[in-house]
Parts: structure tokens; sequence; C-alpha cells
């Protein structure tokens, strides 16, 4: 174990916590309603007078507003009311702003002011009796514009004379700074050879939820309060950027989810269209309803990070160890920063993948572009990274002639050595790579590789094998946004669990999650069941969010793989506070002891050495709730209504040296890919996959699993078809499902999964957070490509997206992308 | 306006003359730059709606209203019209026309396609199963089962999205198409039948009732296709039928099939596709290059597959 | 006409409703009738969250005017469970953990329930070919192919 520079200590100390229900895969709780349709759905929901919201969205990339005449719309039948940028600019302030200038003086509102910057901005907003009448008004909003440039590309945003999107900013620029460990300057000497690479791009695409977006929002003059019904994931932070931009009190901003159909990430910058929302149920005094469409979604929501990795320079010893690595980043965030600059922080949870090189220099700069604004996509910044470490594994080994497989054995970290210190003082907490890099070329029958190349080759297609092995680091301290800029009072982390024994022995759960299909209220119920001796179908856990229930805090929500760390931690606390209060009260009651001579065990606490002396859960309730004349004063702390919040054990990191513990969790997944290349055609057909997924101890192994099928669905979408290119005019040419490919079930290939469990040392109940993935279907694949091109000219995959087209592109010039590589020898 | 994709990017760059994409009436009408046209998608323009019970009143009603249009199965229409790319007036719904739906055999062995049968019918015809297979096998790939629940011969070739997969198959087996009018019925070769983007012979007031393919006998059929994704949207498509000679019809190349014809071997069959002149579009999916050079390879599997299944 | 009052049968129960032409038989099933079960996930046909069964057939309401359902049989996913017993597909369906969000599941549902209609013993292509329709992005298909083949008894 390396020696880590930390104050406090991580691990926790395993109590003893019965596994019963946790670890198996009951039927989720979730099921009955979803499978009967019978789900509750943001877009179900009905209101008496509710208005319909639509937006109408901006035609230009770029362009000054010269004018907007709403008196049209306004005139036809069954239209209530408008929104337009000169009232938001009046009514609201600009959203709060994570970065230092530039990006802090990057004015972002509801709706576009003064300027639109991306196509599909929202301009104004209409709204109407029906869906169909509000869309026919928008067509009758006038709004005069006049075209500026436009800007699609990063390298051009960063330029001294490029376009400025945020004249107020100066600067396409958001956020820029060097990150730099080890000593690379050291390990350059030290090298018998040193690969560069001139670029490689990590191209844009996003999850795309099947649901879209959305909220039914209410106002109630009489005290203030919205009530927003909506499927936003992180409504901790929504209320952060809008109430202050609302100027009300976070309490009026009352955020209900219930059933939410998927997220991804995709749900978390919200704020802009909610906050609509709120102003025109303020303003038109009725309930507004507003469900983005589809093309909404790819034109004018979040799409993931796009980054371009210039002048890779990996200095590498003769045996294939690599000593570290040094890479110009470029970040392009669209037009507005949003969550970002997040995003040039976050990827520093994995800085060095799963590799023990210690001597990494990483120059970051973020800039805005005239495209949608970027949110935090599933493996949000760290996808992009343990991309880039890949890549270089493969291309390295490319060039000197070595294994890919046994370089990564070479390199990769040892299990022996966790938890293991990062060069910038993450831990990652444990994990064994190489096996799981064994079994999956065990499944994917790796000794057999070349017997099926050539059995390929026969038949015109280019086999090839690829690996690709990534980290999903779960559970964000946040006070890694202070590396970012000094003057935010972000750090740590939260999530909330409340847990009560109600008059009548029902045993009510609420969370701060936000969940879109994880199934918290099964897992949620398995954990405070084994706690409370009960089962998990005595456990009633309220679906979704309501900040009513005050079971929340700042950074509540469903995000960033943590809920089984932080959620599942606020459940485990919750319980054993309402087990402790149980057993107090019964101790009392059954003869004047102490807790620890109660046990709880189907429904009733008993004491430990006269199981007949037992008190049903339903007594306990009732007489806390309606009998408690007589109690002891020792019990006048036993509400049986529990509420804990878990913090995870962080310290805020060293700015100085931008060091320090970013994330308490790192799981494991280690893909391999086979697949075919038709050498006449480019079309890549996956013929083996297999997953090998290290998420510590599983809590649901069914849900586990589920997240790893879906991880690697969207993996494979992006690796093969999804992409979201602009043209020069900055029209998204993917802003529908046509062009915009996703997988459907004829293209997903023969799959094969298996798992280890390495339990945390750092969490309550030694499992990990898993649901984002880390994009290892994106590393395989583009792993495989470049394999299978070695027979045919030997090209570098230097896209993160290598559809047919752009597979065949490179055979045609493998000079080309070759081009981007040089190895120079120094001996 | 901004030169923008709709509804899909590729069939806007073939479109030479805008009209061609909204009718000739319509194209006057279509928002101006800045305003509103780019809140594309979704929910339809205020429409009438009319749903004949006879050929010749469908007829009438198409003939009377010059911005009216044939429903069908909606698979493309309701699309287009929730894009608000074409809002005609009045909508015709064909679905009541029983006389169009069957398939059935000609008196020379043939087969006869009403227009408004489905794809589904297509694949589950034992005429065409024993006759003229490949009409079932291309129809069984096209997009998924409940667009072929509804979509429908007519549709599909009427519609003409260049990126579609009958009229290829159409023009390379020699299909006649049948057009009814105001003054009766009109036969047209498939080869003269599409003429543009979202464009073909029938015209105002017409009507296209039927779709004639002669019977298999010796010739053999293939079609081969690569796609985004599996069975999703073509990047390039070719049908070929081999009897004696090969006769190779291109789609997705350009805004009508392309036909060549060559001797059945894969030389000659490169060697007329190289020379046909291809000149496809680029688009997010592909390059004119790509496009240019998968003409020439699926011409040679589907020639190949052709001459082997006659 | 632009309006009309037409009849439609949803799940053995007879409406009469008052539709405008232009109105998706999604919205009209969604809003009109109030069967929320049923759901819109795209705009332009492709993703088949919406697909229901019409008089029998599986197609998506997205693509169909409600004015064209007249006089119409129409089969949602709330007419698969029978007096309190879910559907041997919803059962299936929950035993393989073949739903997440549960978005697309309504209409996956129909499109599966279409398919062993007429098709009591697919093939895993079979099982992939009828739902290829339905667009998920939560499962990646895996549970719901073997969900959907243990449900004709094929596991």
């Amino acid at each position: 174990m390396t020696d880590t520079t930390l104050e406090r200590a991580l691990v926790v100390e395993p109590t003893e916590t019965k596994r019963g229900w946790a670890g198996q895969s009951i039927p989720r709780k979730e099921d009955q309603r979803l499978v009967q349709g019978q789900g509750v759905f943001f877009d179900d929901l009905k209101r008496h007078g509710m208005g319909f919201l639509h937006f109408v969205r901006s035609p230009y990339a770029h362009a000054k507003i010269k004018s907007i005449d709403v008196s049209k719309a306004l005139e036809l039948g069954g239209v209530y009311g408008t929104l337009t940028g000169d009232e938001v600019a009046i009514l609201t302030d600009p959203f709060f702003e994570l970065s230092t200038p530039p990006g802090a003086d990057m004015k972002d509102y509801a709706l576009a002011v003064g300027k639109v910057r991306h196509m599909g901005e929202p301009v104004a907003a209409v709204v109407a009796s029906s869906r169909e009448i509000a869309r026919d008004a928008a067509d009758l909003v006038e709004v005069e514009y006049e075209p500026l440039p436009v800007i699609v590309d990063a390298e051009r945003a960063a330029e001294d004379d490029a376009p400025i999107l945020h004249e107020e900013a100066g600067s396409n620029v958001v956020w820029s700074g060097l990150f730099d460990w080890g000593d690379y300057d050291a390990a350059l000497a030290e090298a018998d050879q040193v690969v560069r690479i001139e670029r490689l791009h990590f191209d844009r695409f996003s999850s795309t939820p099947l649901e879209c977006s959305g909220a039914l929002v209410e106002y109630e003059k009489a005290t203030g309060q919205w009530t927003i019904f909506c499927n936003h994931q992180m409504p901790g932070v929504g209320a952060i950027w809008m109430g202050p931009a609302l100027r009300c009190g976070l309490d009026k901003l009352r955020f209900v989810t219930h059933d939410i159909g998927g997220g991804f990430g995709n749900k978390i910058c919200l704020h802009p269209q909610l906050t609509a929302c709120c102003l025109l149920a303020r303003k038109l005094n009725r309930p507004i309803q507003w469900t983005e469409w589809r093309t909404d979604q790819h034109m004018a929501n979040s799409h993931g990070n796009e980054r371009t990795f210039l002048d890779v320079e990996v200095p590498v010893k003769a045996d294939g160890t690599m000593l570290g690595f040094k890479v110009r980043a470029l970040d392009d965030c669209g037009a507005f920063p949003r969550y970002e600059p997040l995003g040039c922080i976050i990827w520093a949870q994995v800085t060095p993948g799963l590799y023990r090189w210690r001597n990494i220099r990483v120059d970051f700069t973020q800039v805005v572009t005239n495209k949608s604004a970027v949110g935090p996509n599933r493996g949000y910044s760290r996808m992009q990274h343990l991309w880039l470490t890949e890549r270089i594994m493969d291309i390295v080994a490319t060039q000197l002639g070595l294994d890919p497989v046994e370089v990564r054995k070479r390199n990769y970290i040892r299990s022996d050595e966790m938890p293991y210190e990062t060069p910038n003082g993450c831990v990652y907490d444990s994990g064994d790579y190489a096996r799981c890099l064994d079994i999956v070329l065990d499944l994917i029958g790796y000794d057999g590789i070349d017997e099926r190349r050539r059995d390929a080759e026969s038949r015109g297609k280019l086999l090839g094998l690829g690996i690709g092995s990534t980290l999903d680091s779960g559970t964000n301290n946040f006070g890694q946004s202070q590396l970012l800029n000094p003057d935010l009072q972000f750090s740590g982390n939260n999530e909330v669990a409340t847990i009560k024994l109600d008059i009548f022995g029902e045993i009510v759960l609420t969370l701060g999650t936000v969940p879109q299909g994880q199934g918290h209220e099964t897992v949620a119920a398995q954990v405070a069941a084994d706690i409370l001796g009960v089962s998990p179908d005595d456990i009633h856990v309220r679906p979704g969010h309501d900040s009513y229930w005050n079971s929340h805090a700042g950074f509540s929500g469903t995000y960033a793989s943590q809920f089984a760390v932080t959620g599942l931690g606020a459940v485990k606390g919750a319980a054993e506070m309402l087990a402790d209060q149980i057993k107090r009260l019964a101790g009392v009651i059954l003869g004047g002891v102490g807790a620890d001579a109660i046990e709880l065990e189907g429904g009733f606490a008993k004491m430990k050495d006269n199981p007949e002396a037992a008190l049903p859960f339903m007594a306990c309730g009732a007489i806390i709730n309606a009998n408690n004349a007589g109690l002891p004063p020792e019990l006048d702390d036993v509400s049986l209504n529990c509420r804990y919040v878990y913090r995870p054990p962080f310290e805020v990191p060293d700015k100085e040296r931008k060091f320090g513990n970013l994330t308490l969790t790192y799981a494991t997944q280690i893909h391999a890919c086979v697949l075919e290349i038709d050498k006449e055609t480019g079309v890549p057909v996956i013929v083996d996959y297999a997953a090998v997924d290290d998420c510590g101890i599983r809590i649901h192994p069914q849900i586990v699993e589920g997240q790893v099928h879906g991880a690697t669905a969207h993996g494979l979408g992006a690796a093969l078809h999804e992409s979201f290119p602009y043209d020069e005019e900055g029209t998204l040419l993917t802003a529908n499902f046509y062009d915009y490919h996703v997988p459907h079930a004829l293209d997903m290939p023969p799959f094969k999964t298996s798992s280890i469990e390495s339990p945390s040392p750092f969490t309550p109940l030694g499992a990990k957070g898993m649901g984002e993935g880390g994009g290892a279907a994106i590393h395989a694949v583009c792993s495989a490509i470049q394999d299978a091109l070695r027979g045919a000219g030997g090209a570098v995959v230097h896209d993160s997206c290598n559809p047919a087209h752009r597979i065949w592109e490179l055979m045609q010039e493998p000079e080309r992308s070759r081009g981007l590589v040089s190895v120079e020898s120094r001996s | 306006m901004p030169n923008s994709p709709r509804p899909r990017a590729f069939c806007t760059k073939l479109v030479g003359d805008f009209t061609s994409l909204v009718g000739a009436s319509r194209a006057d009408r279509w928002p101006r730059e800045g305003v509103a046209w780019f809140n594309l998608a979704v929910l339809l323009n205020e429409v009438d709606y009319a749903r004949p019970e006879s050929v010749a009143e469908a007829l009438e009603l198409l003939a009377q209203h010059d911005n009216a249009r044939a429903l069908a199965g909606g698979q493309t229409l309701v699309n287009v019209m929730k894009q608000r790319a074409a809002s005609p007036d009045l909508l015709v719904d064909l679905a009541d026309l029983e006389e169009l739906t069957p398939i059935t055999v000609a008196a020379d062995g043939g087969l006869e396609l009403g227009a408004m049968a489905t794809l589904a019918d297509l694949i589950g015809s034992t005429e065409i199963q024993e006759r003229r297979p490949i009409l079932g096998e291309v129809a069984s790939r096209i997009a998924d089962v409940q667009v072929r629940n509804r979509g429908t011969v007519g549709g599909n070739v009427c519609s003409n999205d260049p990126t579609n997969h009958l009229p290829p198959l159409m023009v390379a087996t020699g299909a006649t198409m049948t057009i009814a009018g105001a003054g009766g019925t009109r036969t047209v070769a498939a080869e003269e039948f599409f003429l543009g983007v979202y464009m073909t012979a029938v015209g105002p007031g017409e009507l296209l009732t039927k779709v004639s393919i002669p019977t298999a006998g010796g010739t053999g059929d293939g079609f081969f296709s690569v796609t985004v994704g599996n069975e999703g949207t073509g990047i390039v498509n070719v049908a070929a039928t081999v009897n004696g000679e090969a006769r190779v019809a291109i789609g997705c190349v350009s805004a009508v099939p392309v036909v060549v014809t060559s001797r059945p071997d894969d030389d000659s069959v490169r060697e007329a596709v190289r020379s046909a002149g291809l000149d496809p579009p680029s688009d997010v999916h592909g390059s004119g290059a790509y496009r240019k050079h998968l003409a020439e390879v699926l011409a040679m599997r589907a020639v190949a597959h052709a001459r082997s299944s006659g | 006409m632009r309006e009309k009052t037409i009849k439609v049968e949803v799940n053995g129960q007879l409406y009469e409703r008052e539709v405008e032409a232009r109105r998706l038989l999604v919205h009209f099933i969604r809003d009109d009738l109030e069967l929320t079960g049923t759901h819109v996930g795209c705009d332009t046909g492709n993703c088949g969250a919406c697909t229901v069964l019409y008089n029998g057939d599986a197609i998506k309401s997205c693509m169909m005017l409600a004015i064209q359902a007249d006089g119409a049989s129409i089969d949602t996913v709330e007419g698969l469970a029978q007096d309190d017993q879910l559907h041997p597909l919803q059962q299936a369906f929950s035993e393989t953990h073949a739903l997440q969000c549960g978005y697309c599941t309504p209409g996956m549902l129909m499109s599966a329930k279409y398919l062993l209609d007429s098709n009591p013993s697919p093939s895993e292509w079979e099982v992939r070919k009828a739902i290829q329709g339905n667009i998920c992005r939560c499962t990646g298909y895996v549970n719901i192919v073997e969900a959907i083949q243990k449900a004709a008894g094929n596991d």
C-alpha cells in the first residue's frame, strides 16, 4: 500500500451488519406499477386549467436579437400568454457560474437575452390551452435576428481573433489551467522511447434518455411557493441555481419527482427551462406544463463533453513500462458553461487511468462554441480521459511492437498496492485489474484469436480484438471545484434518508435521491430491512424525491455513480438510528433494560435472553405517536422518526498542488471486443463481447448487471454510431433518431459478463457506485478497430466514434492517421 | 434560410428545387427566415380529413383540392407533417379503399401489388414467396414491425425518399406503375416513374393504384445495402436482377434510382457502375466518395447473389 | 372536416370523443382518454414508446391520427393485466429485470405480445426483430430478450 498523505483515516470499521436481504436479487418494488403502465412520469400529470408551454427557438447559431413581437401569438385563440428574454432579464438574475473569469462573466438566463448562441436556444415561450395551439402560436412569434459569425470548432474558438460568444467575458475561454504532478521532465529524460500523438478527438454524444425533460410547475400566490413536478435528477444543485436567479429562498422551490424515464446526467442542467416555467406559472397564474421534444433534447438540452487531446507525449522504457504522459486538452462545452467548468477537474479523479505512471502533465483549456451546452453525461469527463489513457496504451504498444494485453498488465496498478494513491492524491480504494483482464480474455476466447483471425480473413473480413479498461469513480468530493475556483464554497458530499415507524407500525423511508430506473426503492428497502429485522416488503419507500419531505441536502440527487455509497449510507445511518431508538424504547417497556439487551426480528423487538418478551413494532409506533404518557425522560429524544445525513470522509483538496482525494470509490470495468470489419465496405460487426465488472459488494446483483448492460449499450452506440456533428452554420446534423442512431435490439452483439467483488474499505456497506460505467465499450471498440486495421495499412484510431464510413476512410488513407504518431528513440 | 436538413439531411442536399419538398402552392408560405421555421418537429398544422369509400371518390377529392394529399400508411407523411415540412390542407385517407389492397397474380403470371398492400402483406404473401420472393425479403428489412404493419407499397414508392428500399427494387425488376386519374388509368414504367426527391409521375388529382412486377421466371434477384445500424436508413442500397444480362438499380446516390446494365460478371458490373457518373451527396453517414465506392461493391454483391439465385 | 366525433374501443371499453383531425393517436390516448401508460419518446416515429395494438396489429400511435382510428379496436398496456393478474410477459419482465426506468416498457410489452400472439415459440433473432422498433436506453435489451423468451417458455 502506498503512503497516503491523508490526515484522517478513511477506512470504515466493519460493523456487524447482517447480510440477509442485501446481496439478493429480490423483485423490484417499482416493477408492479411500471409494467402496468401505471408509472407516474411528469407528462402523465394533469391539472385543471394548465397551460402547455412551447419554446420559440433560435434558427441561428449566433445572432443578435433585434426584436421580438409576440402580439400575433397573443391574438390566437387559446393562447394564455408569453415570456421573452427582456422580461427574464428584469425578473431574474443570471444563473450562478462556477468558474473564475472569463467563465464567471458568461451570463446565462432562462431565455436568450440580447443574443442567441446556439441553434435551438429558447428565445421566447408561448403558453396555450393545448399543445397544438401552443405550437401554432409559436409560429406567430416574430423574432428579428442579426446573424453573427459562427464558431463550431474549439481550436478556432480559442484563437485570439475568434468571434466572441459572450462579450462580457471578453474571451471564449471558460477556464484554463495547468496540472503537473510528479516530475514529467525527469521521466522524459529517463525514457528509452518517446511516443508522440498529435491529436485524438473524443466525439460529442449523449445518452439520450427515452423520456425527454420537462415539468409541470404550479405557483401558489399566497405563499410564493413553486411546486415543480419534474425529472431534474439533482434538485439540490438545481435549487442552488434557481433560487438566487428567481430571487427567492430555496424552500420556495419544491422539487417533486416520481418516475423518470432515464437521466444519465442529461437531466441535471434543466434550470433554465424550469426557471422559464416558474416565471410563467407566476405570471399567468396557472399550472404550466412543458415537455421537451426529442429534437429539442438533441439540439438544446445537454451533450457530453467534446474533448480534443493535442500533442500527447509518452516517455516509455524499453520493456514497455510507461513513465508518464503529457497532453494539451481542449474541451468544447458548447454555448454556456452551466455545470462547467467542473469537467476541467473531474477527469483528475482518474488521472493515471488504471496505470502506475507517476509523472503526468495536463494543460487543460475549456472553450465555448456555438453548439448545445454540455452536461454531465454518463461517464462525465472521466470517460474522455480514460479513453485517452487507453488509446495511449494501444498506440504505444502498436508503435513499439508490443502486445497491448501485456503492456496493460505491465502497467496496471496491482491489487496488492490498493488502496493506491495516485500522483494527484486520489485514493483508489480497491480493485484487481489484472484478474479482471484475465477473466475477460477467457470469456472472449483470447487463446483462439489467431485462428479466428485467419478464418475471418478467408471470408474477406479483418478481425480485431480490443481491450477497454476503465474506472467508474463515484461519490464526488465537491471540494475539487475549489481547485478550479478557490472562492467556491463547495466541498464534500452528502445524501439524506429519513425513516420512521408510524402509529400502526408502518415503516416509511424517504430519500433525497432521484432515481431514474436504478431501483432505489428496492435496494434501500433491502438495506433497511436487514437492519430492522424485517422483510423489504415491510419497508415502504416513497418513490422519487420531494423537497417537502425535508429528506435532502445540498448535493441530493442521483448522479455520479454514488447511490450505493451515499444513498445507502444515508439509509444505513437512518435505519440504525431507528433500530437503536426502537431497542431503547422496547428495553424500557419490556423490563428496564438497555438497548443492547434487545434484538429486532420479524417485526418485533425482543429481549435477547427471553424472546417471549417481545414488543411488536406497531406497539412501539403507537406508544410514541399516540400513547406516550408516563414515558421516562431518557426516552425524550426517541421520536421513531430518524433523519440521517451521510457525509463521506473528505478533506478540502490542496489548491496549490491541485492534490487530494476527489472521489471515494473506484469501480472497475474491463471489456473485450472481437469484431470483424468488411474489407470492402468498412462495416464493423461485433462478433463477441465480454465485460467484467467489480463494484465491490453487490447489494442487488441483478440491478448491478443491468447497469453493466446499459452502460455497455451506451458505449457501443457512442463507439459506432452516436455523435453530434455540426455544419459550419451551426446546424446540428443529427437532431432525430433517424440520423442519431442508437442501438436497437438487432444492433447488440452476443454479450458475456462476469464479475468479482473487491469490497471498498471506505464505504458503509463495502459497495461502490457503478452506474456510469466509464465508457469501457468505447475504449474496447476503438482498440479492436485499430487491431483489425493492422492488416490493412495500420491506421491509428484517433476519434472515439467510428462508424463504417470512418473506418473505410482509415483504410483508404492509413498514412494520414499513422502520420499523427511518431516515435523518437533515445538510448 | 439556413441550408439545414429538413426533414432529413440527406434529402435536402438532393433537392434542387425546394418547391418539390413542400409542393408549389405552399413554397411561398414556408416561414421566412428567422421566424419560427425552426420550430420544426412536432404537431401538425390544422388539416381537413376525408375518408372516401371508392377510388373514384378519392380521385375527385384529390382533383378538387389543390393542396390535398393521399394518406396511405402514414409512416412517412404523418412524420413529415409533424415537422411541418409539408402541410396539406386536406388528407384523403385511403384506408377504406379495399380494392387497392390485394396482392394477386396476373394472367401472365406476374404479380399485381395493390398500392395499399402493406409491407407486412408483402412479407406474408405466398404469391410473392412463390413468384418473386425478393419483394418479401426486402420488405422484411424495412424499419421495424410497427412500420411494416402500416407502411404500404404505394407509400414507399410514391414518397420516393432517396433512401427508400422499394424504388430501386421496382426499377431493377422492371415494375410498371398504374396511375388512376379523372381521365382513366395509365401505366408508367418504374424507370420513368421516379422523377425527383419526393416526386413521382403521380400528378395532382391522381392516385397510384397498383404496381405490377413481372414474375421471376429465370431471373435472379439480389438486394444489398449498407445501413445506419442494422436495418436502419440506407446509406447505399442496390437492387439487381440477372437474366442473361445484369440490371442494377442504385439507391441513395441520387434523387432517383440510377440504372446501369452490363454483363453479369463482377468486372463488368464494377465498370458499369464506375462509368455511371455517380455524384452522391455527402452527409453525416458518409462522403460522396464513400457512397460511390459502396455503389460499386454492393452492385457486385447484388449481381453475384442474383446470379446464383436465378 | 377539421373535427369529428370518433368512437374508439380501447382495452375493450368504448370511448366517444370529439377530436381535431390533426390530433395524433398517441396524444388522444394519453390526454383525451387519460391512459398515460403509452409514452412519447421521439418526434419521428423511431423509438416505439408509443406502440399499441390497432385492430390486433402492433403500430406506432404517434404516426397515426386519432381520426383514422374511428371505429377501431385498440389495445394498450393498461389492458394486459386481467383481474389483478399480471400478463405472463409483465411477470417475466419483472423477474428478469427487463425494465429499469420503465419508460420503453409499455411499448416493448405490446410489441412482445404481438410477437407471441402469432409466434408462440420465437427464436432469439425473431425476438430481436420483433422489438427492433422499440428503443431502450437503459437495459441494452439483454434482459428484455430473455424475458420474452421466458414468457414464451423458451428460456
